[in-house]
């Protein structure tokens, strides 16, 4: 299978001196194309900033990321906005939002930096991601006067706005309650079917249950791995149950 | 815990902290040296008039004088303390030389008097009065700063040699305001000079109650006595002599009342970006129950800090500026008693800017009342409509690349925040325009007509010889004949008396000839065309009481004649005070001639100027740029040069005011940044963002500075420039500097200084701002 992006040896470090420790202690990853991955583990374990790494948001002391053949680390500020731009997505915890524009605007913005001459295409590509999301009568909304759910809606639009090869999603879930969390989650699952590869980096058993691929992280590596198959809709419940039983046995 | 909060709070900002600090600190110069100014010109015109024992009502009087009924009414006067009769020698200003420079141009009137004897002193430097030798003379201050004349240089009055001695203080006419000057000389030259001018009388009286002195005026006045000529009372001198100084203070307060508007709004631009990071925090404050006054403690102390530094700093200031501004009110008037009480005037001056600065915080802190907790917790900011712009949309905008539409959309939606810069940006455009306009209307050739003279090349003047109506005649021939001079006119100045309706008489100096050729600006009515119209200057139209249509009755050849006021001009020259007219009179003596004519082939001017100028050795020929520049370039230089000033201060303001702006705002919106960094905005994406901003802010404010300067500054400079004489005053523009390069320049500084302010924007880090 294809391989997206490719981290090798990662290091990460924060702060100076004796107070410098490593974040991410050279943790090696690699995400094939269509996959649906997790990495589960506790506050501080240097998941997110594994997610900022790969997807070249954070610069980092050691090792390379891979993606198109280019090294993320060698490549300039402006083609590094272009990747984020054209070819991942982003889902972060807190709905992202810029509160001057309104719902459309905000998930039209990435795409109409490049293409303002076709934005009549633009903005109907936007209603129909809004409308499979359910979200269709809201475009002209503020984001101030809809719901958090409805809102990461939004946001998974955006993301899937420019048809990126791979969508990040830091705690998409966290600020959600369960049935909101669900409807999201379900939404994940539809886009990864249709062929988009996603990472999802969450401490919610529920979340990563949902994918095939969980890694588990500790202090800066990753101490396990474990695949499950495809979801289908069934034995949530056996999926959850591996998940803890591993978590358990890693001592997370 | 206060004092941890403002240090922090402070280091993270200090580019913020010092720029406001610097705007106080001005502000709160600018007043204390107000402050001191006025006390120590109150104090030093107290002292010169108590050392000159000023007159506590003076008539002016020219015409017979009956000594014996005024010593009368002064005995009998219970208010009276003491009285006399001090004698004026009006001169014309040609008859007056120094060196080879004469005061014809003044627009004073000259003359000669010796010292009085009982009050009414004329003053040397150190304050006692002047005793004047044999062969010298004491000239006004104001003659020697301007360079008219050096002490030790020799002069001549209508034929008779002096030596300049010294300056003189006159309580009296020390003002240029005060349109005489007097010059003292001994009681010998005096009597040798008398028959070469008028004698003017000054009745003067000291008064022994000087809150009597408009009950005193009244009784004068009804009495019946002297009076041809105005009557000037002790407060009346005493306005006069501050007057000057008075203005200077004025533009200073004026000023610094910019400076502290500037001041507030970068205040309130700091604080209302500060609320907004805070909201939640202040929401949080709330809901754990402090008190709005504790938690508007918090932001108070702080700017409390900011403004009690820059006060201290800007009164320090103070201090090293205030000899060089106290200069002109120690040669003038001498030293001030009470430097101490000017001190305690400049703290409370300083105080006052503090205390301002601490209500309008107080102010702006209001909206905390307003904030929800639940609101603030919840969301985390404001939930107010960003109102009107809603319709602005990017799914719809086809007009803007999407990085100016993000910035318009910005300043649309936060008007509040944005309304503060484009203040600053308006009084920055208004600052540049006005005294540039000023300049180049004043410098521009058409601002002549202003000047009572018309649009001409060259000027001849032909004073101060015998038969100069033979000599005008000869000059005419040589031009009639010389086939380079398109066009000319003779206009001739001779004296007439006007009577007044009060049967009193005024000497009216008329140009006579065909004011038709070189055609002043009319503010009123137009040149007189036949013999019985007259045309009046708009200072002596004020002084005679007449309006175009009235009628005025001069005396010539002998004879009473009834003009028709035709119109009224605008006129500078000759202390504005002139008129026109085109009869012919062989009797009063000619005054002076002046020919003007239009040089087809203008490269020709100078050969022509120098060609007459040695043909015809009694007349003064001048080029008409010259003529300006003598008569007007130093007042010209001193605009220009305050334009200049003008413009390096606006754009100082314009760079720190978009500095500050441009840190805070990228410092406020560093989430925003951030998200839009996350989806793949460039830096470069983001300055445009911010460059859209602040030029569009700014081109607002061009338009507005200007509007606001073609109306409001014109009738500003309308105001000032027509208190020399002229009316009807419009600005000439210079479309390519006012309208082209100024707006270039503002753009340029205020892109450079958003560039700078917003070099950081690159430096945000993603992953450490966009989780809340």
């Amino acid at each position: 299978m294809k391989k997206i992006i490719i981290g090798d040896q990662l290091v990460k470090s924060f702060g100076e001196g004796d107070e410098k420790r490593n974040v991410l202690d050279g943790v090696s990853v690699e995400i094939n194309e269509g996959e649906f991955v997790a990495v589960m583990g506790p506050s501080g374990s240097g998941k997110s900033t594994l997610m900022f790494a790969l997807s070249g948001t954070d610069g980092v002391n050691g090792g390379k990321v891979i993606m198109d053949n280019k090294n993320l680390a060698e490549i300039g500020e402006n083609e590094l906005s272009d990747i984020r731009r054209t070819k991942m997505g982003f889902v972060f915890q807190q709905p992202t939002m810029l509160k001057n524009l309104n719902i459309l605007d905000n998930i039209i913005l990435p795409s109409m930096r490049d293409n303002r001459k076709n934005a009549a295409q633009i903005t109907e590509k936007a209603r129909a991601l809004m409308k499979r999301v359910g979200i269709a009568e809201l475009e002209k909304r503020d984001i101030t006067q809809v719901s958090g759910g409805q809102l990461q809606r939004a946001g998974i639009c955006r993301a899937l706005m420019n048809s990126p090869k791979i969508i990040f999603g830091d705690e998409p879930t966290g600020a959600l309650n369960s049935k909101s969390a669900q409807e999201i989650m379900d939404i994940f699952s539809k886009i990864n079917e249709a062929g988009t590869a996603v990472m999802l980096v969450t401490h919610d058993a529920k979340v990563a249950a949902r994918t095939e691929r969980i890694m588990f992280m500790r202090d800066g590596a990753i101490v396990s791995e474990l695949s499950l198959p495809k979801f289908t809709g069934t034995d949530m419940d056996g999926r959850i149950e591996q998940i803890t039983v591993k978590m358990r046995e890693v001592g997370i | 815990m206060h004092f941890r909060i403002i240090r922090n709070d402070m280091l993270k900002s200090k580019a913020i902290t010092l720029t406001t600090m610097i705007f106080v600190a001005a502000a709160a110069m600018l007043v204390s040296l107000a402050a001191i100014l006025i006390v120590n010109l109150t104090g030093a015109l107290d002292t010169l008039m108590i050392q000159a024992k000023t007159p506590h009502f003076m008539q002016m009087h020219s015409g017979a004088l009956n000594t014996a009924r005024l010593n009368a009414f002064a005995e009998q006067d219970a208010n009276v303390e003491d009285f006399q009769v001090l004698e004026f020698l009006n001169m014309d200003g040609s008859q007056f030389r120094f060196g080879n420079r004469s005061l014809a141009n003044s627009v004073q009137d000259n003359g000669l008097t010796v010292q009085s004897e009982k009050f009414d002193f004329l003053l040397n430097l150190d304050g006692s009065p002047i005793q004047a030798s044999d062969g010298e003379l004491y000239v006004p201050i104001s003659y020697i700063k301007d360079g008219i004349t050096k002490i030790g240089d020799k002069a001549n009055i209508s034929g008779k040699e002096f030596t300049v001695a010294g300056m003189l203080r006159d309580s009296q006419m020390n003002s240029s305001l005060a349109s005489s000057k007097r010059m003292l000389v001994s009681k010998h030259d005096y009597e040798e000079l008398k028959h070469a001018g008028n004698v003017e009388y000054l009745i003067e009286f000291r008064l022994k109650d000087l809150s009597k002195t408009s009950e005193f005026e009244t009784a004068y006045a009804s009495s019946g006595l002297e009076a041809n000529g105005p009557a000037i009372t002790y407060s009346l001198f005493k306005t006069l002599n501050a007057i000057s100084d008075g203005m200077m203070i004025g533009v200073i307060l004026l000023v610094s009342v910019l400076v502290v508007a500037i001041a507030l709004m970068c205040i309130r631009f700091t604080l209302l970006a500060k609320i907004e990071d805070d909201y939640r925090e202040i929401g949080v404050m709330k809901a754990i129950g402090l008190r709005i006054s504790d938690i508007k403690g918090i932001y108070l102390v702080k700017y409390a800090a900011i403004a009690a530094a820059g006060c201290v700093l800007g009164y320090a200031l103070s201090f090293v500026f205030k000899g060089m501004l106290l200069e002109n009110i120690r040669m003038y008037m001498g030293e001030s008693e009470n430097t101490s009480l000017a001190m305690l005037f400049g703290v409370i001056g300083v105080l006052l800017v503090f205390g301002a600065i601490i209500a309008f915080v107080n102010g702006v802190l209001r909206r905390f009342r307003k904030i929800s907790a639940a609101e603030a917790i919840r969301y985390g900011t404001s939930q107010e409509k960003a109102s009107g712009a809603k319709r602005f949309n990017l799914s719809n905008n086809k007009l803007f690349h999407t990085n100016a539409f993000l910035g318009i959309k910005d300043v649309l939606a936060r008007k509040k925040l944005y309304v503060t810069m484009l203040a600053v940006l308006v009084i920055s455009a208004f600052i540049i325009i006005v005294p540039q306009n000023l300049y180049n209307t004043i410098s521009s050739k058409s601002f002549i007509k202003y000047m009572g003279i018309g649009n001409s090349d060259m000027r001849i003047d032909i004073q101060q010889t015998d038969h100069m109506s033979e000599k005008a005649a000869e000059m005419l021939k040589t031009m009639s004949s010389d086939s380079a001079i398109s066009k000319y006119a003779v206009l001739t100045t001779k004296t007439f008396k006007a009577k007044m309706e009060n049967g009193s008489e005024e000497r009216v100096k008329i140009e006579l000839g065909d004011h038709s050729v070189f055609p002043v600006q009319y503010s009123e009515g137009t040149a007189p065309r036949v013999e019985d119209e007259v045309a009046l200057s708009v200072m002596n139209a004020k002084e005679l009481d007449k309006k175009v249509g009235d009628t005025m009755t001069l005396v010539i050849e002998g004879k009473e004649k009834n003009l028709k006021v035709s119109g009224i001009y605008s006129d500078i020259t000759n202390g504005g005070k002139t008129a026109k007219a085109v009869f012919t009179d062989q009797s009063a003596e000619m005054m002076w001639v002046v020919i003007s004519a239009v040089i087809a082939d203008k490269s020709l001017i100078g050969s022509k100027v120098s060609e007459y100028t040695d043909k015809f050795p009694f007349a003064k020929v001048s080029d008409i740029d010259e003529f300006m520049a003598q008569t007007f370039g130093s007042t010209i230089s001193a605009v220009g040069k305050a334009s200049y000033s003008a413009i390096a201060v606006a754009l100082l303001i314009a760079v720190l005011v978009t500095l500050l702006f441009m840190k805070l705002l990228v410092a406020k919106d560093r989430y925003s940044i951030a998200v839009m960094k996350a989806f793949g905005f460039t830096n470069s994406d983001i300055q445009a963002q911010y460059v859209t901003r602040s030029v569009f802010v700014l081109i607002v404010g061009i338009v507005l500075g200007t509007l606001l300067a073609n109306t409001l500054g014109e009738m500003l400079a309308g105001a000032m420039v027509s208190y020399f004489g002229a009316s009807a005053f419009q600005f000439t523009v210079n479309p390519l500097s006012a309208y082209l390069l100024s707006p270039l320049m503002m753009i340029g500084t205020v892109l450079i200084a958003t560039i700078i302010g917003t070099s950081r924007a690159g430096q945000i880090k993603i992953s450490e701002s966009i989780k809340e």
